[in-house]
C-alpha cells in the first residue's frame, strides 16, 4: 500500500503538489496565528509582572508561618509549591497630607515587586528612610540622598532611592525603613507575606492547599489579580453550572456565556484555534477530494484486480498522511518563521495592554511617561521602553493540537472518500465519469437561448456539492474580508474614541490638580497664559467639582455592584462611600461634575447615545449632559432616565469645607442643590478626574460624570477656576519647546501635574496600525487559501468535463465563443456569490459582528459602516476571481488538439 | 464535382525516433453526393484520415480541399467556422452533451452561429425523419443507443453541411439498429445531396457504399465500387490524380 500511494503521489505530480501546497499553506497560518496569540499572551503576563510584581497572592503572615515556612522550604507535598516568597511589615502609617505606610522589607520584597535601591542605600537606623522618587515629589522633597525629610513631624535621612513603582496612585505612598524604625504603635503594624507558587499548575488550587495547611480563612488572601488573571488566580466556574445560570438566571444571557468563557477559558484563543483548524481541514480535504475523483477509474481498475476497498482507503490514507507529515512541520516553520521574524512589530496585535477601553485604561496611563512638575521623568521612565519583552514563543500547544486533529480527520477524511465512491458499481467507475442527467424538460432553443451557454452552465453546476463549495469558498473569502474591514473600520472609531474618553489620550498634553482639597485650581490667568503658546493649536479648558446625584432607590438596578465598590475602606473614611443611603427611599452617588468649553462640548457629539448636545440649548435651558453607565456586557442606562427628565445633584457651596461635607453628610446649607434637566445622554466624558478627587477607590469614577458648560458651572456651583487643561501641539510644532513652556505656566499652580501623553498617543496608534495590517493580512492570506481552493475547484470542474468541450469544439464553435460561454459561466459564480456575500453579510454577519463589538470587545460606538467603495471592490474582485479560475482552465483546452481530448 | 480532395498528404505522429507515419501519400477525391465507407484493420489510419477531412488535425505534408478551400490555408477561426457550417461529425460514442435534452443537442451546432435563427421546423423535420420527434424532451441517458445515434445524427445534419463525416457510427450498436442507421445515413444523404464519407470494419456495411476506400499502413491500397454505379465512378471520382 505504502509503494503504491508513493507511486500515485510521483505519478500526479500536479495533484499531490495541490494537497502538499493546502498542507502547508494552512499549517503557516495555523500555527503562525496561534503563536502568534499565544505570544501575546505571554507577553501580556510578563508585562503585567512587571507592572503588578511578581507575585501571585499576599497574606496576612501569622506566627510560626514563616518559621514553617523556612523550615519544609519553598517545597511542599500538601498542594502547592512556593517559588518564592517575600516579607513585608508595615510598621506604622501616615494619612495626611497622603496615605503614607512605614515598610520594612526582605531582599525577595524587593526583587518580586521591583523596589530595589537605585541610588544610595537601604535605611538601617531608626531615622532612616528610603522612597522613590514619586512619593518624593508628592510629598513636596526638592533634595536628594541625605537631605533631611520631614514626616509626620519627625525628621528622616534619606538614604536612598527606590525604583518606582509601574502603577502608581496617591493612596499608594510607601516609605521603606530598617528593622531599627519605630512605629507609632497605633495598631497598623502588620507583617505580610508576599506567595509566588509555581506557575505550572494552578494557583488557585495552590492558594487553596496554602490556606488549609496554615488555616488561613478564605477570602484572607489579597490576589495580585493584574498577573493571576492569566495564571488561573481563581477557580473557575464549571461551564456547566455557566450555562445553567444563563439559562436560569433573568440577569443570565447568551453574553454572559460568552463573556464568562472568555475571562475564565481564554474562549477567544480556543475558538481561533478552532476555527483555523476547521478552516485547514476544509481546504485539505477539499483539495484532496478533487484529486481522488480524478483517479476514480483507477481505484476501480484496481478493486476488479481484486484489491479490497479498505486497502484501496489504506493507500488514499497513507498518501495523504506522507503529504501531511511532510508539509505540516514545512508549513509551520514558515508560519512560525515569518510570523517570528515580524513579531516585533506585529506585538501590539493581540496585546490587551494596548488596547483601548475602560478596562486597559489604567494599564495604559500606568505606561505613560510622566513628566512630573519640577522633577522631569524623575517619577517614571518610559514604560514601553523597559516592558519586559518574553519574545515570540512558538505555541506548541495550537500546532500538537492542530496536528493529532488534522491526522486523524484526514484519515476519516480519506475513508469518506472511498464510501463516497461506493455510489457508482465499478463498471461506472471505471467508464470514467459517468452522468446520468435528468433535468428539467424544457427546451432551450426554442426560447432563444444560448445553448453552448447553457452545456457549460449546466456543467458548472452539475455537481451542486462542488458548485456550492466553489460559491462558498469565494463567499469565505469576501465575507471575512468585508468582516475584517467592518471591524477594522470601527476598531480606528473605537480607538479614537477611547483614545479621548477612556485613556484620557485625546490631547498630547494635559495639565491637572493632584489634590484633595477643591481649593486647589488653576487659575483663569494660567489658563489663559497656556492659550497664548505658540504651537499650540486646541486647549481645552474643563472645570471640575465632586458632588452627589440623587436618585430614587427603585431606579437603582446595580445595587450588588455599588456594594462591591462601597467595599474601600479609604475611600468609606474619606467620601463616605461612592453609593450610600440617604434614608428617604433615595441614594445618593458620588459624580464627577464637569464644565466643558465649545470645543469639547463638540467633540462630545460623537459619543451620543440619545437627545443632542447643543451648548447655547444648554445655556438656554440650563440642562445638562448625563454619562450612562455602561455594565459588563455593553448595555448603557442612566437609570432609565431620558433627555427630558430632570436630575438631582448637590455639589459643597464652599471650597473650604470640612470633611463631612465632602463626604455628603453635612447641612443642607453646605450645598448648592440643583435639578437640571437632562439633555443628552453620552457613553463617556471626555475630561475626567482619573480618580475621584484624588482618591483612587472607584474603578469607575472617572465614568460617572455630569457635563454642563463652563459658564453654567460658574452659575450653578460657583466655580470660577479650571480643574483640567488639556492641550495638543500643532502639526510640526517643537513639542520640547512647548512642553516646556506648558511646564513653566503651570510652575506657580500649586499640585498642579503635567503630563505629556505624545510617546503614548504614538504608541496607541502604532498598535492601531498593527492591528490594522495585521486583521487586513490575515483577511488577505486565508482569501489567498480560498482562491487556492477555488482554483482547484473550477479547474477540476472544466477540466473533467474536456471531451464534451472538445466536441462542441468539433462541431464548430470557434475558440473566441469557446472562451466566453466558460468566461460567463465565471462571471455566473462571481455574481452568485456575490449575492450570497451580500445576503450573508447582511443578514447574519453584520448582526453577528454588531454584537461582538458592541457586547463582547465593547467598542464604543459603531459609527463606520464599511466604504462603498471597498464592498464595491469585493463584488468586482469576487467576479474577476471567479472569471480567471474558469479561463485557465479554459485556455489550456482552447489550446489542446480536439482530437485528443475527444479521444479520437 | 469533387467535394473532398486529399493531395500527396502525409501524417506523422511523434518525433525522431518515437515517429509514426500515419497516412503517406494519399491523394484521393470525393465526390458530392457520394456515400463512401473507409475500411481498414486497426491502426491503419481511417480515423486519421477523417480528422483530417474534418479539419480536426492538420496534415503533416499535402494539401486538402473541401469545397474546393485549402483548408490549411484557413486561419483557425476560419477554419472552425468552415467547419461548423459545411461539415457534420458523427461518433462512435454519440458524444451527446448529456445535460441537453434531445431536441437541444440537434439544434446545439445551429446556436453557434451569432444571429443564425434556429430552423425549428427543420429541426422537427429531421427529429420526424429519424423516428426521435417523440424523444425530444429526454435526455441521451434516457435513451437506447441506437435512438442516440439517431440524435447523433440529427445533430450533424442540423446545419446542412455538404459532407458528413462518420466514424464508426455503427460501432457500439446491435445488428438490427446498424441496419437502421445506416439506412437512414444513406436516406440523408439522397435526400439532402450530402457526401457522406464513413469509417467502419464492418465489410458488410461497407458492401451497401457507393464506394469503398481500403486504407492499409497509411496507404490506400484500393477502391472498391459498388455495383452499377462503378463505371460512374471510376471515370469521375475516386483514386485519381488531384
Amino acid at each position: 500500500m505504502l509503494k503504491l500511494a508513493y507511486q500515485y503521489m510521483r505519478y500526479y505530480k500536479s495533484q499531490t503538489f495541490a494537497i502538499f501546497a493546502s498542507i502547508v499553506l494552512t499549517a503557516a497560518l495555523l500555527s503562525g496565528i496561534g503563536s502568534l496569540m499565544y505570544s501575546s499572551r505571554i507577553n501580556d503576563v510578563e508585562n503585567s509582572r512587571m507592572i503588578y510584581g511578581d507575585w501571585h497572592y499576599c497574606v496576612e503572615s501569622e506566627a510560626g508561618m514563616e518559621a514553617a515556612l523556612a523550615e519544609s522550604g519553598t517545597k511542599d507535598d500538601a498542594g502547592f509549591r512556593l517559588e518564592q516568597y517575600a516579607k513585608a511589615k508595615v510598621m506604622g502609617e501616615l494619612s495626611a497630607p497622603y496615605q503614607v505606610q512605614f515598610l520594612h522589607v526582605d531582599d525577595a520584597y524587593r526583587k518580586m515587586l521591583w523596589r530595589g535601591i537605585t541610588e544610595g542605600r537601604e535605611p538601617e537606623t531608626a531615622d532612616e528612610i528610603a522612597a522613590d522618587s514619586y512619593t518624593l515629589v508628592n510629598l513636596g522633597f526638592e533634595g536628594g540622598v541625605g537631605d533631611t525629610l520631614n514626616l509626620g513631624g519627625k525628621n528622616y535621612i534619606l538614604t536612598g532611592i527606590v525604583k518606582s513603582k509601574w502603577s502608581s496612585g496617591a493612596d499608594e505612598m510607601e516609605i521603606f525603613v530598617g528593622k531599627e524604625f519605630e512605629g507609632k504603635g497605633n495598631g497598623t503594624e502588620k507583617s505580610l507575606l508576599y506567595l509566588k507558587f509555581d506557575e505550572g499548575e494552578k494557583l488557585y488550587k495552590q492558594l487553596e492547599a496554602f490556606q488549609e495547611r496554615f488555616r488561613i480563612p478564605g477570602g484572607a488572601a489579597e490576589a495580585n489579580d493584574g498577573l493571576t488573571m492569566y495564571l488561573g488566580g481563581e477557580r473557575p466556574d464549571s461551564i456547566y453550572h455557566i450555562i445553567k445560570f444563563a439559562l436560569t438566571d433573568e440577569r443570565g444571557n447568551f453574553t454572559y456565556i460568552i463573556l464568562k468563557l472568555q475571562s475564565e477559558y481564554n474562549l477567544a484563543f480556543y475558538a481561533m484555534a478552532a476555527v483555523l483548524i476547521l478552516f485547514s481541514l476544509f481546504v485539505i480535504y477539499s483539495v484532496f477530494n478533487i484529486s481522488v475523483s480524478k483517479r476514480k477509474a483507477e481505484y476501480a481498475v484496481l478493486q476488479t484486480l481484486g484489491i479490497s476497498e479498505g486497502a484501496v482507503g489504506g493507500t488514499l490514507v497513507l498518501e495523504l498522511w506522507m503529504l501531511f507529515c511532510a508539509g505540516y512541520p514545512l508549513g509551520c516553520l514558515l508560519g512560525n518563521g515569518v510570523l517570528g521574524l515580524s513579531y516585533q512589530w506585529l506585538r501590539g496585535v493581540f496585546g490587551s495592554k494596548a488596547m483601548g477601553g475602560g478596562k486597559t485604561a489604567a494599564s495604559i496611563t500606568d505606561r505613560i511617561a510622566v513628566q512630573e512638575n519640577g522633577l522631569e521623568g524623575a517619577a517614571q521612565g518610559t514604560a514601553l521602553e523597559t516592558a519586559r519583552a518574553a519574545g515570540f514563543q512558538v505555541s506548541w500547544g495550537v500546532m500538537c493540537a492542530g496536528f493529532v486533529v488534522l491526522f486523524f480527520a484526514l484519515a476519516a477524511a480519506g475513508f469518506l472518500t472511498v464510501r463516497a465512491m461506493r455510489r457508482y458499481t465499478l463498471r461506472e467507475a471505471m467508464g470514467g465519469d459517468v452522468l446520468f442527467f435528468r433535468g428539467r424538460r424544457k427546451i432551450y432553443s426554442r426560447r432563444g437561448a444560448d445553448l453552448a451557454n447553457v452545456v457549460v452552465r449546466k456543467f458548472m453546476f452539475l455537481s451542486k456539492k462542488r458548485a456550492m463549495g466553489i460559491i462558498l469558498s469565494l463567499s469565505v473569502g469576501g465575507c471575512i474580508f468585508l468582516c475584517t474591514t467592518y471591524m477594522v473600520e470601527n476598531l480606528k472609531v473605537h480607538a479614537e474614541m477611547s483614545l479621548k474618553s477612556d485613556d484620557g489620550l485625546g490631547s498630547e498634553y494635559r495639565i491637572s490638580v493632584r489634590s484633595d482639597n477643591l481649593e486647589d485650581t488653576i487659575p483663569k490667568s494660567a489658563v489663559e497664559e497656556t492659550r497664548a503658546i505658540p504651537g499650540l493649536s486646541e486647549v481645552y479648558a474643563s472645570k471640575y467639582i465632586l458632588g452627589e446625584v440623587s436618585i430614587e432607590k427603585d431606579q437603582l438596578t446595580w445595587e450588588e455592584y455599588f456594594d462591591e465598590q462601597n467595599k474601600d475602606s479609604y475611600f468609606m473614611e474619606q467620601y463616605g462611600g461612592i453609593c450610600v443611603d440617604k434614608g428617604d427611599e433615595r441614594y445618593g452617588i458620588k459624580y464627577g461634575i464637569y464644565g466643558y468649553d465649545t470645543g469639547m462640548l463638540e467633540e462630545l457629539k460623537d459619543f451620543l447615545l440619545e437627545g443632542e448636545i447643543e451648548e447655547k440649548d444648554l445655556v438656554k435651558g440650563n440642562k445638562i449632559i448625563a454619562v450612562a453607565n455602561m455594565d459588563g456586557q455593553g448595555n448603557y442606562d442612566f437609570y432609565g432616565l431620558h433627555p427630558g427628565d430632570a436630575v438631582t445633584f448637590r455639589v459643597p457651596k464652599e471650597k473650604n469645607c470640612p470633611p463631612e461635607v465632602l463626604k455628603f453628610e453635612g447641612r443642607k446649607a453646605d450645598y448648592i442643590e440643583k435639578e437640571l434637566t437632562i439633555a443628552a445622554i453620552v457613553s463617556r466624558p471626555l475630561a475626567k478626574e482619573d480618580n475621584f478627587l484624588c482618591v483612587n477607590g472607584w474603578e469607575n469614577s472617572s465614568i460617572q460624570s455630569l457635563i454642563m458648560t463652563n459658564g453654567q458651572m460658574e452659575e450653578n456651583c460657583g466655580i470660577a477656576d479650571y480643574s483640567i487643561v488639556n492641550a495638543s501641539p500643532e502639526y510640526g510644532a517643537d513639542t520640547g519647546k512647548v512642553s516646556a513652556q506648558l511646564l513653566k505656566a503651570v510652575k506657580d499652580v500649586p499640585k498642579a501635574v503635567f503630563r505629556d501623553y505624545a510617546a503614548a498617543i504614538e504608541t496607541q496608534k502604532n498598535y492601531l496600525g498593527q492591528q490594522q495590517l495585521f486583521f487586513t493580512g490575515i483577511a488577505v492570506i486565508l482569501l489567498v487559501i480560498s482562491l487556492f481552493h477555488i482554483m482547484n475547484s473550477m479547474n477540476y470542474s472544466i477540466l473533467a468535463r474536456r471531451r464534451e468541450y472538445g466536441i462542441i469544439r468539433a462541431m464548430g464553435i470557434t475558440d473566441a465563443g469557446f472562451g466566453r460561454m466558460i468566461l460567463w459561466t465565471g462571471i455566473l459564480y462571481g455574481i452568485l456569490a456575490d449575492v450570497l456575500i451580500f445576503m450573508i453579510y447582511h443578514l447574519a454577519l453584520r448582526r453577528v459582528m454588531d454584537y461582538y463589538m458592541l457586547h463582547v470587545v465593547q467598542f464604543l460606538h459603531l459609527t463606520a459602516g464599511i466604504p462603498a467603495g471597498v464592498f464595491a471592490m469585493v463584488m468586482v474582485m469576487n467576479v474577476v476571481i471567479a472569471a480567471a479560475a474558469v479561463m485557465v482552465p479554459a485556455a489550456r483546452i482552447a489550446a489542446g488538439d480536439i482530437v485528443r481530448e475527444i479521444g479520437g | 464535382m469533387n467535394i473532398l480532395q486529399f493531395c500527396h498528404i502525409e501524417k506523422i505522429y511523434g518525433t525522431k525516433d518515437n515517429q509514426v507515419r500515419a497516412l503517406h501519400d494519399i491523394n484521393l477525391c470525393v465526390k458530392e453526393g457520394e456515400f463512401a465507407a473507409i475500411v481498414g484493420t486497426s491502426g491503419s489510419g481511417k480515423s486519421t484520415l477523417l480528422n483530417l477531412a474534418g479539419g480536426l488535425d492538420t496534415p503533416t505534408k499535402g494539401k486538402i480541399f473541401v469545397k474546393g478551400k485549402e483548408i490549411e490555408a484557413l486561419t483557425r477561426k476560419e477554419l472552425t467556422i468552415f467547419r461548423r457550417r459545411n461539415i457534420g461529425f458523427v461518433f462512435q460514442n454519440y458524444s451527446l452533451m448529456p445535460v441537453l435534452n434531445v431536441y437541444d443537442n440537434v439544434a446545439l451546432p445551429v446556436t453557434f452561429d451569432r444571429g443564425r435563427q434556429v430552423n425549428h421546423k427543420y429541426i422537427e423535420e429531421l427529429l420526424r425523419e429519424l423516428g426521435i420527434w417523440e424523444k425530444r424532451k429526454k435526455y441521451p441517458g434516457e435513451l437506447s443507443g441506437g435512438q442516440q445515434q439517431r440524435v447523433a445524427i440529427a445533430r450533424a445534419l442540423a446545419n446542412k453541411p455538404a459532407l458528413l463525416l462518420a466514424d464508426e457510427p455503427t460501432g457500439n450498436l446491435d445488428s438490427v439498429t446498424t441496419v437502421e442507421v445506416i439506412g437512414l445515413l444513406k436516406e440523408s444523404c439522397r435526400r439532402y445531396s450530402q457526401t457522406i464519407l464513413m469509417v467502419t470494419h464492418n465489410e458488410a456495411i461497407a458492401q451497401t457504399c457507393d464506394r469503398i476506400i481500403h486504407i492499409e499502413d497509411g496507404q490506400v491500397m484500393e477502391r472498391g465500387l459498388r455495383n452499377q454505379a462503378s463505371s460512374y465512378l471510376s471515370e469521375e471520382g475516386g483514386d485519381g490524380a488531384c
